[in-house]
């Protein structure tokens, strides 16, 4: 019990501090890096609660594919500091108001929180006793049944999403070699070699 | 207080005892990866290999170590310190970490192993999926154009052959009906599952090999024009590191191999006779990690090295199509057949 | 014994998973048909555009008549996620029928302008069958994954011209701030989740009738998710985006914003607010009633300084939502009605006008100043005769068709005690009526300066004709839209 307490805070901490130098770092790189580890603790939280396959489904989407692409082009970007910084300080006092005004509105609202009265019995999916089902089960058990149509609108979201990223970004260039293996295997030795007999003295014509 | 912490301490003692005994073979079987590597490169071009230091030259990867420790440590001017530190620091510790969950056979009817998760198989891809961290820090981190293409090169790679080593897992796992490593190496399929899933495991092989950053996919430290790729600026220390944690992965990734595909610790070919019963499992685990880490060697040995956009073609255009299309036929068969495991 | 049991109940599922397939039949038809095209593009490549999109017209009025012949066993499908009954049916309709017309207008204006690309109408196709979830949703999750296909397609779409500057700003302006109002929206979702347990409109109406106590977090949730929703309709104060995504875009993709998208999300603001909300209709009423009379105050005065014909109808658009907003404020089934007459005639009148403005085009360039527009009665009189009737409907001018949908809408604010409301529409439509007018003006009374180019195709003049004399005609018999669009608002009480 003692050790899981440490853990946990220990874990938040890492994950606040790492989130807060995500947005307050000089270098944009720097800023990639935190991000990771501050994914990584969320992991780390994650399977803290029993939810061991959220955590790894976590690292491997966000950290070990989202987070390799977001690197990729902040690397080799070459952003200059300066500028980003001078817009900081001319929207800070909006920024900082309406932040404030969420700020204010979460502490009321949460303040004065309370649940219906009839939201226990209102709830589909109750969470299955983790002993029993490993929790990977349990979520492939709604979401290939019940919540079957929403999983599939979801595909269909990924598509259309892969559509405009081919749409927006494709285009056919002219003066490209194109390497087109199959030809490649496919030459025979006919086609492409001819072979003369040259008589002493004449060369070929 | 002391009487609270005695069975804490007790607990964290036995654990770090397992890590080391994990850690220690494994570093030693690093050192005497690369002794076979040199060797076996050696006999088939028909060389001698290192012979002179020890008897056939066994001690070779020891005075190698010593010569990289007593090495000074060179920190280039314009690098980004931190992060040019910190990055064959998580190679290294990534390669190690992957370890927990390997089960290496079985002693009295307990699996040997650190610790057995339920999501094993995510486990280790999600940790080999981090493994390009380190590469593409040591690259930007250097400050220097061979290095940062080199880094570049191998983190596009590595990210393309995950995602059909993803595929690769998910057919195996739909023959296994469970993420843990354990009850994967358990599973019983009959023969012809294992057929099915035979071109997967040559998909797997070919795919390690990138994911490794081995020959013929060592694109990232291509020497002819890359001096030496993302770990050109490193030296001494840090460029040990950066090896071992290369060679650990090897043999990483060749024992997911064994557990996906070769029946982990289990004797071969599902083979019960009372000549071999006395064998323990985690010697036939040795032999078969040998047996792929051989094929390493072997394709070092013989195949000239991918171009960069044939490497690309090969991940992106020939093997994400054909494994998707194979996940869907192998859980098409299985479905149809009702030879799902519950 | 146990596996007997487990038996049967798969078994029992699988009929149960047969009767829901059936339910949602149309839309998964139109899933298949959109990658069917799709694989039929990329393989034949180039020059596609026009058989995808007669191929994709052809699919969506297949689908139309799929959703008007649905066997009604059953309505509800996968456990309440999603329903359908009437009055979704009905907006379905309408908005394949707008796609199909938006796909229509675009064909010409995409071959001439360096847009030959068969994604065009697949995307709008994708995007029709977002809306088409949404108006189904009965079930925040729902809600949520149809707006999110809804909106995708938009964002690229606004975006598709990609080599012109304004586009690719309209595409990111619009991508940008829509992702911040699906923030708010997820907000709004997670809050009402919070305090109810559920997501599912049944039970969150059962909820909110039962309990006294309703949490403040609701209240906030719910002004979260109207933001969220009211930033699709443009209406004020979501509105920034619409003058310069419409202005950016390129036209066609305009044509489909102002057609489409807004009746969609309009059915959804209905769904949701009648559904789920029900009973806190004195938390939302004064939030509708607000953003009404802004919607109005700016479509209207901000409308009159515009230069540029598709700014103008973005000003237009958001004074016609603010009408809109009137019916729903009403919170009454005329309300509804109204609100579902008014959506029609707009859709048909936005058509008519939009292939007008597809069709101003002088020495091979589009043109979209109102400027442009000057004198061209005289060298194309048909073509300014039906601008003249539209532009009076869409004024709201007597007997054309847009009187009768604001007659509607006012009557029902009325009776529902909102004088103030219905007040401020008859001023405000007033004022627009200056803009509208100021077109005919220009068309009629200007110096003649340069004539159009020959309209190409047949499509934008028949949409044209159509839409002009829909609008004029509508009065002869106004009661088969009025019996259907009761039919449709009844069906949403029928619980």
């Amino acid at each position: 019990m003692i050790i899981s307490t440490i853990v946990f805070y220990a874990l938040a901490g890492v994950l606040i501090l790492s989130s807060m130098m995500v947005i307050t770092s000089k270098n944009p790189v720097h800023s990639v890096l935190f991000l990771i580890l501050a994914f990584f603790n969320a992991a780390g939280l994650c399977v803290l609660l029993g939810a061991e396959f959220i955590a790894m489904l976590l690292v491997i989407v966000y950290v070990g594919a989202v987070a390799v692409l977001f690197l990729f082009v902040v690397m080799m970007l070459d952003i200059n500091f300066k500028d980003l910084q001078s817009g900081f300080k001319k929207y800070m006092s909006v920024g900082g108001l309406v932040g404030g005004i969420l700020l204010a509105e979460l502490i009321v609202i949460y303040s004065s929180w309370s649940f219906s009265k009839s939201a226990p019995e209102n709830i589909k999916f109750k969470t299955p006793d983790i002993t029993e089902l490993s929790n990977t089960e349990a979520l492939g058990r709604i979401l290939y049944t019940d919540n079957l149509f929403l999983f599939q609108i979801a595909g269909l979201i990924l598509l259309v999403a892969m559509i405009g990223a081919i749409t927006l970004t494709l285009r056919t260039r002219d003066g490209v070699m194109k390497q087109d293996v199959s030809d490649q295997v496919n030459r025979k030795r006919e086609d492409v070699v001819k072979i003369v007999k040259v008589e002493t003295g004449t060369g070929v014509a | 207080m002391i009487e609270l912490l005695t069975p804490y301490a007790i607990q964290v003692a036995f654990i770090v005892l397992k890590i080391l005994l994990i850690i220690v073979p494994l570093l030693i079987g690093v050192a005497y990866l690369t002794y076979a590597e040199r060797k076996v490169m050696a006999a088939m071009q028909l060389r001698q290999g290192p012979n002179m230091v020890g008897p056939f030259g066994l001690l070779q990867p020891f005075a190698d170590g010593l010569k990289l420790f007593s090495k000074e440590t060179i920190l280039p001017d314009m690098a980004n310190k931190p992060i040019f530190v910190l990055a064959p620091i998580l190679t290294f510790l990534l390669s190690l970490m992957a370890w927990a969950v390997i089960p290496f056979g079985e002693l009295f009817g307990k699996t040997l192993l650190l610790s057995n998760i339920n999501v094993g198989i995510l486990y280790l891809f999600a940790v080999s999926s981090l493994g390009v961290y380190g590469i593409l820090m040591a690259g930007w981190a250097s400050n220097s154009r061979y290095a940062f293409l080199g880094g570049l090169r191998s983190a596009a790679q590595m990210v393309s052959y995950e995602v059909s080593i993803g595929f690769v897992m998910v057919t195996v796992l739909l023959t296994t009906g469970s993420l843990n490593l354990t009850e994967i190496v358990m599973a019983e399929r009959p023969f012809w599952v294992s057929v099915m899933l035979f071109p997967m495991f040559i998909v797997f092989i070919i795919s390690i090999l990138a994911e490794t950053n081995r020959t013929p996919f060592d694109l990232p430290e291509g020497e002819s024009e890359l001096v030496g790729g993302y770990n050109v600026e490193y030296s001494s220390m840090t460029f040990a590191l950066f090896f071992l944690g290369e060679y650990a992965n090897m043999i990483l990734m060749s024992a997911i191999t064994v557990i996906l595909f070769m029946g982990g610790w289990l004797p071969p070919f599902g083979i019960e006779s009372v000549l071999i019963d006395w064998v323990p499992g985690i010697v036939w685990f040795g032999l078969k990690i040998c047996m792929i880490l051989f094929i390493f060697l072997w394709s070092r040995a013989t195949l000239p090295r991918y171009r960069y956009d044939q490497l690309m073609r090969l991940g992106w255009k020939v093997f994400l199509p054909f494994s998707l299309v194979w996940v869907v036929l192998v859980a098409g068969v299985l479905l149809a057949t009702d030879s799902l495991p519950v | 014994m146990t596996t007997v049991a487990s038996g049967l109940e798969v078994s029992l599922a699988m009929s149960q998973i047969e009767l829901d397939l059936n339910v949602v039949m149309p839309e998964i038809l139109m899933a298949i048909f959109g990658m069917l095209l799709l694989v039929f593009g990329v393989i034949r490549g180039k020059n596609s555009l026009r058989l995808v999109s007669y191929g994709s017209a052809i699919a969506m009025v297949f689908v139309a008549y799929m959703v008007l012949n649905l066997p009604v066993e059953q309505e509800n499908a996968f456990q309440g996620l999603f329903v359908n009954e009437w009055f979704s049916s009905f907006m379905k309709v309408l908005i394949l029928m707008g796609s199909v017309i938006s796909i229509f207008l675009s064909l010409n204006y995409l071959e001439n302008n360096n847009m030959n690309r068969f994604e065009f109408p697949i995307l709008i196709l994708f995007s029709t069958l977002g809306m088409m979830i949404m108006l189904s949703a009965n079930d925040l999750m729902t809600l949520y994954m149809g707006l999110e296909l809804q909106s995708l397609p938009l964002y690229i779409l606004a975006a598709f011209k990609r080599d012109n500057l304004k586009s690719s700003e309209a595409g990111i302006k619009y991508f940008v701030l829509g992702a911040l109002s699906s923030g708010l929206l997820l907000y709004g979702i997670s809050l009402i989740y919070g305090f109810t347990g559920t997501t599912s409109f049944e039970t969150l109406s059962q909820t909110f009738a039962s309990d006294e106590n309703i949490s403040i977090a609701v209240i906030v949730g719910l002004v979260f998710i109207i933001s969220g929703l009211i930033f699709k309709i443009s209406a004020v104060p979501f509105h920034m985006w619409t003058p310069d995504v419409y202005e950016g875009s390129p036209t066609a993709t305009t044509a489909f914003f102002a057609i489409v998208p807004k009746i969609a999300a309009m059915g959804l603001i209905i769904r949701i607010l009648f559904g789920a909300f029900a009973d806190l209709i004195e938390q939302w009423q004064q939030i509708i009633v607000l953003v009404s009379i802004l919607s109005m105050l700016v479509g209207a005065f901000a409308g009159i300084v515009q230069d540029n014909i598709k700014r103008l109808m973005a000003y237009s658009s958001i004074g016609h939502i603010g009408y809109a907003l009137v019916g729903v404020a009403a919170g009454s089934i005329d309300g509804v009605r109204g609100v579902i007459i008014y959506l029609t005639i707009y859709m048909i009148m936005s058509a008519g006008v939009f292939a007008v403005i597809l069709s101003m085009k002088k020495n091979d360039r589009m043109v979209e100043n109102i400027s442009d527009l000057s004198g061209i009665s005289k060298s194309n009189p048909a073509m300014a005769l039906l601008m003249t009737i539209l532009m009076f409907s869409m004024a709201g001018i007597p007997p054309v068709a847009g009187f009768f949908g604001k007659l509607f809408i006012f009557q029902a604010a009325v009776e529902s005690g909102l004088y103030t409301l219905a007040v401020i529409g008859v001023l405000t439509s007033v004022v627009a009526a200056f803009y509208y007018l100021r077109i005919i003006k220009v068309m009629y009374f200007d110096a003649f300066e340069d004539k159009f180019d020959k309209i190409q195709g047949k499509s934008l003049a028949t949409i044209m004709t159509i839409s002009g004399i829909f609008a004029l005609c509508f009065i002869i018999s106004p009661d088969i839209l009025f019996s259907t669009a009761s039919e449709a608002a009844q069906s949403l009480w029928a619980e």
